[in-house]
């Protein structure tokens, strides 16, 4: 029982009594400052107050009334006392806020920022391409950028007179006997296929591995030509690995890369180092292969080559081609990213313009 | 190579629409890169025959010419130097439209005071070929009245086909439209190549030697006597134009239209052009010249191959031929030249001269060894129906072997395996027979006969693409294979160089991608001296003007050039690292060596303008702290730091980061002078940091350190050192004499100034202390502070300037 409920008990039939309390608790409730609080704390509580005026009727009242009387002063100044101390926290939580309040803040000036730092879009496609192989059971392989013609070309079943091994197409490193100048040994590698022959080369089947990194042509830079570009080469070699194998696993890394809606299809076409060799084509962004400008028509857009490894290949790593299968792709990291993003102008990405930096 | 299917259908029925067969080529390998719709824009044209030719009552140059159109006679008025009686033409009447007049209708006009009932159009306004000399002339069996849009076939469609280096065989409507046969279950019907001959052989009209077999192992010769040199008749012209060739003359035209029909090269000599009518195959011989039919005059030397009268050098073997011995009005013998030259020779001579001709693109992939007599013939017999003239008996064919097509063994058992097909002997026998594999099946391995024209089958697994393609590679069911298990995924190591690159971009730089070439001048830039490491460039030997000769051996030039571009478009302030390799040489012996780094690069302000901060730029200790976070965060032990000298750095103002006393790189402030070289001005701060250095460093299996559970107990002392002593010695000595409580320690000021005597400076350090085992009393604290002092005293003649209590201040 609350002392409240108490003191109502003992007041019972005492109508004077029970005005006086509903008065005072009334009087503490409206309080609506410190200072007014305090006034009615004197003039209940003081030394000259109501409460003390009370216990000083009691000597004059009948005996028998005596401890009644003595019991209601007593708990009547507990309660009070009681309810101007809650009563003060809260004008004094109030008191707070109000002065909290005189010091509000513009909610809406910017904040206090650091600088943020960006991901080049280059790494993050790699990075996301890469993703998408870790989980399907690849591991991550690099070589050089310069390397040696056997590599780049010989190996991957390019002969000598193949037209990409001229001049013109290839950056080649300069020897101080100008005879050994051409057809060299050393060139900046054309694609990132070289890291097949030298991870086979180095290890033995079962092989799954993607090779990201810089590769060189020597184009002329323009909105589509690039002397320096990203690719990132993919491999298998395993047992009974089968052009199905091949399929299966562009599609889905398609579909991981570019989202569920992308269909794949695979032409025929030509690469030295793959037999059969394909060109992988998606359902076109814009048009979902209907056909429009993106795609020129044809609803479709050409994504990467691939194929299955050359027994030549093989023959040049020492793999019998009758025990050991694999396939092979590659695919420009720009194109990729440019198809991705909406990007028509390959120069952007080797600007690195922070308007650029910034976006992504 | 552009096909035209109006022409593709003399060989094969062709069902589907242009766009679907675009598509089954496609799928097969040959893929389609554009549909081109020819002459829609002819209607109202028709065959007309001219009557008579009246002069023009007002006009010395124009005629008036009575065409008869089916029906009636119309008055035309016409120009052109050609117009005979008797002349089949094409006759545009009024309403018609026509390439020339573009979307406009012909209407009836008064011709200097004569009505002109239309128009008698030349090749080049009927948009079929480029001949604007004349009105066109159709043959002489052409029906007046009928549509020449019918009777020219001009609604033609004109597929650009991408055809492949292996597929030489694809590089005629003939090799086309054997793809087209197979994929679509038609039968191919080859041209005729039956020509009536005169008696006289043609080894009495001409002579050939072969001095080089080894670059031209086939040489066949036909020779026509009496032609009558004038432009093509029409639907040949129609065709070459289609197809994107230029018509020069009937006999040029006839060596064209069969090239491309049949895909072997043809050259047409004037015989009478030919010196003692001798054809020569040799080398050239040096000196040598010969002016080739594009106006050139080449210099030859003994890598070429050329054909040669028994003078000089008449024709570039497979490339091109001269302009001495070409057909032209005058020409009545021609030899038809039809030969097998060495593939690699004509590429090798071709980049040599940089010229690539249709014929040299076809020799260069390789051409039908068999294909040589009877391309001959069929030109022979084209020649004679378009120009007249006799053809002489048989042809001068010199081979240095016989030819015979080869067999492959093909085990069923293999294209299961690399393809995932379960496919049976008889189902491979229908797929390869219809493209002219002939197959003889043996259980469940195939012989099969290649034939000449595929030069590109030579293995078993040649044979499986062409089954996956003819069968269709979407037909081939998906799988997903294993993976490599154990071996999958990224190495620690590898995972380290990520997070090198996410604590980077925590630190608020961006990544950028920059070119691994610099020039030379950029080393000049950066004053790096003779001799000095950064100079073992290597070199490119043909290197493109705009991005740089030497591969870089350092990232500062790339990092520059950005910040400049940047500068340029006012993007004031800048962030930057790159991760890449630099180059160096090892001379001629070793190859190259390839260093991955990191480069980072700081200029302008420290973070976006704010109301809240006033402006700060960046300086050396921002960049100096992204480094020790970069290396802390990857776990390595600490760096240390010590003055290093760099050229391009202020003095003073470098450092180098050592990990566990190995050099991991570098970080400065560039001079102002290397900053202004690069085209910049203002505050440059430069890192860069050896990759492999930073992960050698690395603890990759990091372990718990305990630490203690009790209260710490924190004091701040100022010592008061020589102005020149590095604050790292008095930290190292503080930490040294610290012992095993002491774990923390902070600099939190440097102050140099009045109430200092000169050539001092004051540290001032919160130091924490506690105790892995019970709280520590003021007592042992204050006997460790007073040990750090007394050495720190001892060991640089630090004096103490202000010294805390222990206050027993709880962690």
């Amino acid at each position: 029982m609350s002392d409240l409920e108490h003191l109502k008990e003992l007041i019972g039939e005492r109508k004077e009594m029970a005005e006086f309390l509903d008065e005072a608790l009334s009087a503490v409730e409206q309080s609506d400052s410190l200072e007014s609080l305090e006034r009615v704390r004197v003039e209940m509580l003081g030394k000259k107050g109501k409460v003390s005026a009370i216990f000083r009727g009691i000597p004059s009242l009948p005996p028998s009334e005596r401890p009644v009387l003595g019991e209601i002063a007593n708990t009547l100044r507990r309660v009070l006392s009681d309810e101007i101390a809650r009563k003060k926290s809260v004008l004094l939580a109030e008191e707070e806020r109000e002065k909290l309040s005189e010091a509000a803040l513009d909610v809406t000036l910017p904040g206090r920022r650091k600088r943020l730092g960006h991901k080049h879009l280059l790494s993050s496609v790699i990075d996301e391409i890469i993703s998408i192989f870790l989980t399907l059971g690849y591991r991550v392989e690099e070589g050089p950028e310069i390397e040696l013609d056997y590599y780049n070309f010989e190996a991957l079943n390019q002969p000598a007179y193949h037209p990409a091994r001229s001049l013109q197409d290839s950056f080649y490193v300069k020897r101080r006997d100008p005879e050994k100048n051409y057809p060299d040994d050393v060139l900046l590698r054309t694609h990132t296929s070289p890291v097949q022959i030298r991870v086979m080369e180095s290890d033995s089947p079962p092989l799954y591995v993607v090779s990201p990194g810089k590769a060189y042509r020597r184009d002329e830079v323009d909105a589509t030509h690039s002397a320096v570009f990203h690719q990132v080469e993919g491999f298998a070699v395993d047992r009974d690995i089968n052009m199905g194998h091949l399929k299966g696993t562009l599609e889905v890394f398609i579909k991981k890369l570019f989202g569920e809606k992308r269909e794949a299809r695979f032409r025929p076409h030509f690469f030295p180092f793959t037999e059969p060799s394909a060109e992988m084509d998606i359902s076109c962004f814009a048009c979902s292969g209907k056909g429009c400008a993106l795609c020129k028509g044809s609803g479709w857009l050409e994504i990467m080559g691939c194929g299955m490894i050359d027994p030549n290949v093989f023959g040049y790593v020492s793999y019998d081609p009758e025990r050991f299968s694999g396939f092979a792709f590659g695919m420009g990291v720009e194109r990729i990213a440019q198809l991705k993003y909406g990007i028509d102008d390959m120069r952007v990405f080797f600007e690195n313009d922070t308007r650029f930096l910034e976006q992504f | 190579m552009r096909v035209s299917l109006e022409w593709l259908r003399d060989y094969v029925d062709i069902t589907p629409s242009p766009s679907k067969l675009a598509d089954i080529l496609s799928m097969s390998g040959t893929s389609v890169e554009r549909i081109e719709e020819l002459a829609s824009g002819v209607s109202g044209v028709i065959v007309g025959e001219v009557k008579r030719v009246e002069n023009h009552p007002s006009s010395d140059r124009l005629r008036i010419a009575v065409t008869w159109d089916g029906k009636e006679e119309k008055k035309i008025v016409c120009g052109a130097p050609n117009l005979e009686v008797g002349m089949k033409v094409a006759l545009a009447l009024p309403g018609a439209t026509f390439p020339s007049i573009g979307k406009e209708k012909l209407e009836k006009r008064v011709i200097r005071g004569i009505e002109s009932w239309g128009m008698l159009l030349s090749g080049a306004e009927l948009g079929i070929s480029d001949d604007q000399s004349g009105i066109l002339e159709l043959p002489h069996d052409a029906p007046p009245g009928e549509d020449l849009r019918n009777y020219l076939s001009l609604d033609d469609v004109v597929f650009e086909l991408e055809i492949t280096p292996n597929r030489p065989d694809c590089m005629s409507m003939l090799g086309v439209a054997r793809e087209i046969a197979a994929l679509t279950g038609k039968k191919l019907s080859a041209p005729r190549c039956e020509v009536a001959e005169s008696s006289e052989p043609a080894e009495r009209l001409a002579k050939v030697e072969v001095e080089n077999l080894e670059g031209c192992d086939r040489y066949t010769a036909k020779v026509i006597t009496g032609v009558r040199v004038g432009p093509s008749p029409a639907w040949m012209q129609r065709r070459l134009h289609a197809v994107g060739l230029r018509s020069v003359n009937n006999v040029v035209d006839v060596t064209n239209y069969v090239m491309m029909e049949l895909g072997q090269p043809l050259h047409a000599f004037d015989l009478n052009k030919v010196a003692r009518k001798t054809i020569i195959v040799r080398n050239a011989r040096p000196g040598e010249q010969l002016m080739t039919l594009d106006g050139v005059e080449r210099q030859l030397n003994e890598k070429f191959l050329v054909i040669a009268d028994f003078d000089e050098p008449i024709a570039l073997a497979g490339i091109m031929g001269g302009e001495g011995t070409q057909v032209t009005d005058a020409t009545t013998d021609v030899l038809l030249e039809a030969a097998h030259f060495n593939s690699v020779d004509i590429l090798t001579a071709s980049k040599r001269l940089g010229m690539r001709t249709d014929a040299s693109s076809r020799f260069e992939r390789g051409t039908d060894p068999l294909g040589t007599v009877l391309a001959a013939r069929r030109a022979a017999a084209l020649i004679k129906e378009v120009a007249g003239g006799e053809v002489a008996h048989g042809e001068i064919d010199i081979s240095t072997r016989p030819i015979f097509p080869v067999e492959i063994e093909l085990r069923t058992e293999t294209v299961g395996r690399l393809l995932g097909l379960d496919i049976s002997g008889e189902e491979i026998q229908k797929l390869l027979e219809p493209i002219e594999l002939k197959v003889r099946r043996n259980g469940n391995v195939l012989h099969v006969e290649i034939p000449t024209f595929r030069v590109d089958l030579e293995r078993e697994v040649d044979l499986v693409e062409e089954i996956a393609r003819i069968y269709g590679y979407g037909r081939i069911p998906s799988f997903i294979p294993g993976g490599g298990g154990a071996k999958s995924g990224l190495t620690k190591r590898q995972k380290l160089e990520n997070k090198v690159t996410e604590l980077l971009i925590s630190e608020g730089l961006s990544g950028v991608v920059a070119y691994s070439f610099i020039l030379s001048r950029d080393l000049d830039l950066l004053l790096i001296p003779p001799g000095d490491r950064l100079r073992d460039c290597v070199a490119i030997l043909n290197p493109l003007a705009e991005t740089g000769e030497l591969m870089r051996t350092t990232m500062l030039p790339g990092l520059m050039r950005v910040s400049l571009a940047n500068m340029r478009r006012g993007n004031d302030d800048l962030a930057i690292f790159e991760k890449g390799r630099v180059f160096f040489s090892r001379g001629e012996q070793e190859h190259p060596l390839e260093i991955p780094q990191v480069g980072i690069l700081l200029h302008g302000r420290r973070e976006p303008l704010s109301w809240l901060e006033q402006e700060r730029k960046f300086d050396f200790y921002d960049l100096k702290g992204m480094v020790e976070n970069l290396i802390e965060g990857i776990g390595t032990v600490p760096p240390s730091f010590d003055s290093f000298s760099l050229p391009y750095a202020i003095p003073g103002r470098s450092t180098g980061v050592f990990l566990e006393g190995k050099l991991a790189g570098y970080l400065c402030q560039l001079l102002p002078e290397v900053v202004s070289g690069f085209g910049l001005s203002g505050d440059f701060y430069a890192c860069e940091l050896l990759l492999e250095e930073l992960l050698d460093a690395a603890n990759e299996e990091a372990q718990f350190k305990p630490f203690s559970r009790y209260p710490s107990v924190k004091v701040d002392v100022a010592f008061v050192v020589d102005d020149d002593l590095q604050s790292a010695r008095l930290e190292d000595e503080i930490r040294r004499s610290g012992g095993d409580i002491l774990f923390r320690v902070e600099l939190f000021d440097v102050y140099k100034g009045p109430q200092l005597p000169p050539g001092k400076k004051s540290l001032a350090y919160s130091l924490q202390f506690s105790s892995p085992e019970r709280t520590l009393t003021d007592e042992e604290v204050n006997s460790q502070l007073d040990l750090i002092i007394e050495n720190a005293g001892k060991a640089l003649g630090a004096t103490i300037r202000g010294r805390e209590q222990p206050n027993g201040q709880q962690s």
